[in-house]
């Protein structure tokens, strides 16, 4: 459901990228001395920079795609993508059994947990980078979860990844980065209707040798649009006006409906 | 047909909302209940944050109400007297009763306090209702003259007023006290508060069932329209799109409810809505004290 074709547009940029890709690999060589993280060793792009959510948005793929300076594949570089939404503080409850009844009982609190999360790789994560760099990184949910701060309940920890999980907000390793042509590599992180409006940062990470040897940040928006955007800003900047309409509306519709509806 | 919703923030299925719409409406024109007791557990159930759930749903209850209060209005079935009386100690109880939300809010728990109240007072409604009722039919079957209504103490009380629809002529006390306190029960549970008030005017006032339906759908017309002022105001979780969608359906359904609901005798609408009353707190206890299917739950930091 919340899958939807990438728009033609991503793909004419991609075969546009294609054509430029060598001019860009000319002007690579970097000056002797100068840290190799910085060489155009990797170049990357988003399909879009903006998310729009209209009244018919049901969930989005956005896609990122790139190319390298030397080939993706076993036996040579791979290439990491990770999508972090805005961070957002979050309260874990566990339902415990009181005089027979379920009640909520111990809550743990969890700080700047990204409101969404998505990892894919040319290879599993795991087998391309030691553990502390992953961490260092948040590659992968279980670093993910081990570096935010708050309780240090391991319990707390695995329900917050399972019912994030469970809502589609965070994901890993879901689909892989696919390479083409060898140096050409795109992918799609899947991003769920219930998307919160905000900042998202993308991270694209050249790993040769167990080691980053490149990174890219790039960004793009969630944005409401439209007559979603107009009702959230009433809703939240005039209350008093969007809640006399609201009553209005509902009045108006049930006067409408015994009108129309009208058995005599 | 997917829908986005500005307010919940995520999508939903149109005609899902519209059939959820359209089966609480029809409840809402038989019974003359809002439906608000059983349209936000439905929300919740199919994933709509819980706060939009409550303030949409008093919001929809509203709309529901407005339909079904024309359609009892053009029989008839109004008393506006009575429901004026109500509808004011109805607005004072509601807010003594979000008072004591906020107090419940305070030591915690709020959540279990609401779901027991939940259980307990539609357990206790649905289960005097379903007596009474069959009662009332048994007594027809065997042909006996049903006892007119008698004289108690509630007739000894001063203040009395002539309520002409509903052919009464008693103390202003007894509804004002039933307005009140169905006030305070509406504000915790987050409903119009139909499903109390019906078999209260019908059991403490003597009033006739007739009567009682389009005099209830009044009282819920206004208190629904307070709480859903009050949500946009406090916690901006009114959805309209949930709302009008929710409604399209309602409406029709509580033509169609209304309509029905003159072909029913009194008492088999009192005992079918007793039943259902009954059936929505037996399974709020079931959730209770069946483990549940997640141990853990998220939210926002608080």
């Amino acid at each position: 459901m919340r899958r939807r074709r990438v728009p033609a547009l991503a793909a004419l940029l991609l075969a546009a990228f294609l054509a430029l890709a060598p001019g860009a690999s000319a002007q690579r060589e970097p000056p002797p001395g100068a840290p190799v993280q910085v060489g155009p060793a990797l170049a990357a792009e988003l399909g879009q920079p903006r998310i729009a959510v209209d009244t018919s948005f049901t969930g989005a793929d956005l896609l990122v795609f790139g190319a390298t300076d030397r080939l993706l594949g076993p036996a040579g570089d791979n290439v990491v993508v990770v999508g972090l939404g805005p961070p957002r503080d979050v309260t874990v409850r566990r339902r415990i059994k009181r005089l027979g009844i379920w009640v909520n009982g111990p809550a743990a609190r969890f700080r700047e947990v990204p409101d969404y999360y998505a990892l894919a790789a040319t290879a599993p994560v795991a087998g391309l980078l030691e553990e502390a760099a992953r961490r260092e990184r948040r590659l992968g949910l279980d670093m993910l979860a081990a570096r935010l701060p708050g309780s240090r309940d391991p319990a707390f920890r695995s329900a917050l990844i399972d019912l994030k999980r469970a809502s589609n907000q965070w994901n890993e390793e879901e689909d892989m980065v696919e390479v083409s042509g060898g140096r050409l590599f795109h992918a799609r992180l899947p991003l769920p209707s219930t998307i919160a409006p905000g900042d998202y940062m993308v991270q694209v990470l050249l790993v040769r040798a167990n080691r980053i040897i490149a990174r890219q940040e790039l960004s793009f928006r969630v944005d409401r649009v439209g007559a979603t955007a107009r009702i959230a800003e009433a809703a939240r900047y005039q209350p008093l006006l969007y809640g006399l309409a609201c009553i209005a509306l509902a009045a108006l519709a049930g006067w409408m409906g015994s009108v129309i509806f009208r058995r005599s | 047909m997917p829908v986005y919703l500005p307010i919940a923030e995520m999508s939903v299925d149109a005609l899902l909302l519209l059939g959820i719409g359209l089966g609480v409406g029809w409840l809402s024109g038989l019974f003359g209940v809002g439906g608000g007791f059983l349209l936000t557990p439905l929300l919740i159930l199919i994933g709509i944050p819980a706060p939009v759930a409550v303030a949409s749903g008093a919001n929809q209850t509203l709309g529901a109400s407005v339909s079904g209060l024309i359609a009892q209005w053009r029989r008839g079935n109004v008393d506006v007297r009575m429901g004026a009386v109500l509808l004011v100690a109805g607005l004072v109880g509601s807010a003594a009763g979000t008072q004591f939300f906020v107090l419940l809010r305070r030591l915690g728990q709020v959540d279990l306090a609401v779901s027991l109240f939940y259980v307990v007072v539609l357990g206790t409604v649905g289960a005097l209702m379903v007596r009474e009722s069959l009662r009332a039919i048994l007594r027809r079957r065997r042909a006996l003259p049903a006892r007119t209504h008698q004289h108690s103490w509630l007739h000894g009380l001063p203040f009395k007023m002539r309520f002409r629809k509903s052919r009464l002529y008693i103390s202003i006390i007894p509804p004002a006290l039933v307005g009140f306190g169905i006030g305070i029960l509406s504000a915790i549970m987050g409903v119009g508060g139909g499903f109390m008030l019906v078999p209260a005017m019908i059991y403490l006032l003597g009033m006739p069932t007739m009567t009682t339906i389009g005099t209830s759908l009044l009282q819920v017309t206004f208190v629904s329209a307070n709480v859903t002022l009050l949500q946009a105001l406090q916690t901006g979780s009114v959805d309209i799109v949930l709302t009008l969608l929710l409604l399209t359906g309602g409406v029709a359904g509580a033509q169609f409810g209304a309509a029905m609901g003159t072909k029913l005798r009194g008492e088999e609408t009192r005992a079918l809505l007793g039943l259902l009353v009954l059936a929505v707190a037996a399974g709020l206890l079931v959730d209770l004290l069946q483990t549940p299917s997640h141990l853990y739950l998220i939210g926002p930091a608080t």
